[in-house]
């Protein structure tokens, strides 16, 4: 308020706004100070971590082994040869991959069904998006109250279509429960495909398809000519923000299976907690995650650099 | 042009089956896990494992909500829920608008910084969560509403920041180009002329970063306990089942997400800017 007035009094007098010291050395530094609090935020809870967890993987801090002597590559070597952290990067794997794949196809065919107008449109939109505001913990516990035996109702359903007793567990038999944790993850994230492969295809100017009906091509063929080229930076855009979220997967395992039975159900993210966390080898368990960290980091330099050049903005 | 249009009427007017049938299905599917929730929550617990099960309750009851929310302390995790959300939302909405405003107008540390802000979206939050865990015990924040809120600022900071950078960058500066010729300083023409045309973006950002928060489970599972501990971090007491609290978890389950979905619904119009991290222009 103060300086308004100044510079009021001084722009009234013809003089150039004089400011103290400090507002000067503010006003010339003014895009560093701006970015300073989130950069020092983001400078000690995610890079001085990531930083002190590199020198805890080389040393032993372990709550079962007393002293944090240094180690060298041994807790990498225990995560390397552990066949279960392999299991979990596998699972981790064909989980988000079926996962995905499936949230894009039918996300892509609802956005078809919903890119004309028509009455009730926008009821519909609304209760579509729904999944996407919902912590994936209630979601996990949705599921397990539809699916578990004997309260779910999920098994009287498919009795009574089929017409046979159906008894399925759901949450303890192989293959049932990688469906059920498919299922779960479909529902909650399809609304995320679907809505941004809409805001695509709305983008596409609509007298595109009037020029190709003309020329007599049918809606299949413009599929293929206009709207597959059309929605491709869309699709990659969707297909990589959702990836990266699925190999984090561990809220619905830990509600609907607790990565059993046995460890069946470990994902990368759960074997690393448990191995943190109940079985308390941290470092271990910090050499385990730079691993993965790693192996994350080498999709992002992938997918999203090229993503950042191809950008519409 | 005249022989195409009796071509095209039929075409238009006929009812596409497919389409309706495909909506149906997925609509019904979306709905069907939230009304039996909601189902679950109300019935008496003589209901449970009846044949048929018990579609529509006939004597619906409160009691779950009771026991959820005094007995499994859901009303202690709303609460602190509520605090850690609202601060961490508001910090990380003015941090995030700040930086962004800076990103967008000065270009500071170009595409880089940029870059590096966004790649914090993307890091496994595994790798971040056990060194925490760690430096929070050893400085005192374990189990500390300041040290979620912290963390949760941190976690929603890239898509505020990216939000905002999107937003800032569809602005016109000819506003605070005239402001900063009439001898605003920087600061001046940022704070009165920018934020406050920005003020739908901040709101919108500001949603999409509490929805985060409330939803959050991870960070809340390991950097709290029995104080700080969050709405979703809760569920831990119904896993197994080793009585029969279908109810509780139900009623849990409803009281927590009622509001991210109001919020989340009356943002929609901004969703596709918060789902692409303001990539893509809904």
């Amino acid at each position: 308020m103060q300086h308004t007035a100044t510079i009021s009094r001084l722009k009234a007098t013809g003089a150039p706004p004089r400011l103290s010291g400090f507002a000067q050395w503010a006003d010339r530094h003014f895009k560093w100070l701006l970015v300073a609090p989130a950069v020092l935020l983001i400078l000690a809870l995610s890079v001085y971590p990531l930083l002190f967890s590199l020198v805890v993987s080389f040393i032993n801090y372990d709550f079962q082994v007393p002293g944090h002597a240094f180690v060298g590559l041994k807790n990498f070597e225990r995560v390397v040869f552990d066949p279960v952290a392999r299991w979990s990067l596998l699972l981790t794997a064909w989980l988000s991959g079926i996962s995905v794949a499936i949230e894009f196809v039918l996300g892509l065919l609802v956005a078809l069904t919903m890119v004309r107008s028509f009455p009730g449109r926008g009821v519909i939109m609304s209760i579509l998006i729904v999944p996407l505001f919902i912590s994936p913990v209630i979601v996990g516990q949705a599921w397990t109250l539809l699916l578990q035996r004997p309260f779910g109702p999920t098994n009287y359903i498919l009795t009574q279509l089929l017409g046979q007793e159906v008894t399925i567990g759901w949450m303890t038999e192989s293959p049932w429960l990688y469906v059920s944790l498919i299922i779960a993850d479909v529902w909650q994230w399809t609304p995320f495909m679907f809505v941004i492969l809409l805001a695509g295809l709305t983008a596409i100017p609509p007298n595109l398809y009037e020029a190709a009906e003309l020329d007599g091509v049918n809606a299949w063929q413009a599929f293929w000519a206009i709207t597959l080229p059309h929605l491709a930076p869309m699709m990659l855009l969707a297909l990589t923000f959702r990836l990266l979220d699925a190999i984090r997967m561990f809220d619905t395992i830990f509600i609907m299976t607790g990565g059993g039975p046995g460890t069946r159900t470990y994902t990368a993210s759960y074997y690393l907690y448990t191995v943190g966390f109940t079985q308390f080898h941290l470092s271990q368990a910090t050499a385990g995650s730079w691993l993965f960290l790693i192996f994350t980091a080498l999709v992002v330099m992938l997918l999203v650099r090229r993503l950042l050049k191809t950008e519409p903005v | 042009m005249a022989a195409v249009a009796p071509v095209r009427r039929p075409k238009r007017r006929s009812i596409p089956v497919g389409r309706i049938l495909l909506l149906g299905f997925f609509l019904v599917f979306v709905l069907w896990p939230l009304y039996w929730m909601f189902n679950t929550s109300i019935k008496p617990s003589d209901d449970y494992l009846t044949v048929p099960p018990v579609w529509f309750p006939t004597a619906p009851t409160l009691v779950h909500y009771e026991a959820a929310l005094f007995a499994y302390r859901g009303l202690d995790g709303l609460i602190n829920s509520l605090i850690i959300s609202l601060s961490a939302t508001v910090l990380s909405a003015l941090f995030g608008t700040l930086m962004a405003y800076s990103l967008a107008r000065y270009n500071t540390g170009g595409q880089h910084l940029s870059f590096w802000v966004l790649s914090q979206r993307f890091l496994p939050p595994i790798g971040i969560v056990l060194p925490v865990f760690l430096i929070y015990r050893g400085v005192g924040l374990y189990d500390t509403h300041i040290g979620l809120i912290v963390a949760y600022t941190v976690f929603t900071l890239p898509v505020s920041v990216w939000m905002m950078f999107a937003y800032f960058r569809g602005m016109p500066k000819s506003m605070e180009e005239a402001a900063l010729v009439d001898g605003c300083t920087r600061w001046e023409a940022f704070w009165r002329v920018a934020v406050p045309l920005a003020a739908p973006g901040i709101v919108a950002a500001a949603v999409f970063a509490f929805i985060a928060c409330w939803t959050e489970f991870f960070f809340a599972l390991i950097l709290t306990s029995r104080t700080a501990f969050t709405l979703p971090t809760v569920f831990r007491a119904f896993i197994g089942f080793q009585g029969a609290q279908y109810g509780e978890a139900a009623a849990l389950a409803i009281v927590s997400l009622v509001p991210s979905i109001a919020l989340g619904v009356l943002a929609q119009r901004h969703l596709v800017r918060g789902l692409t991290l303001g990539a893509v222009r809904g």
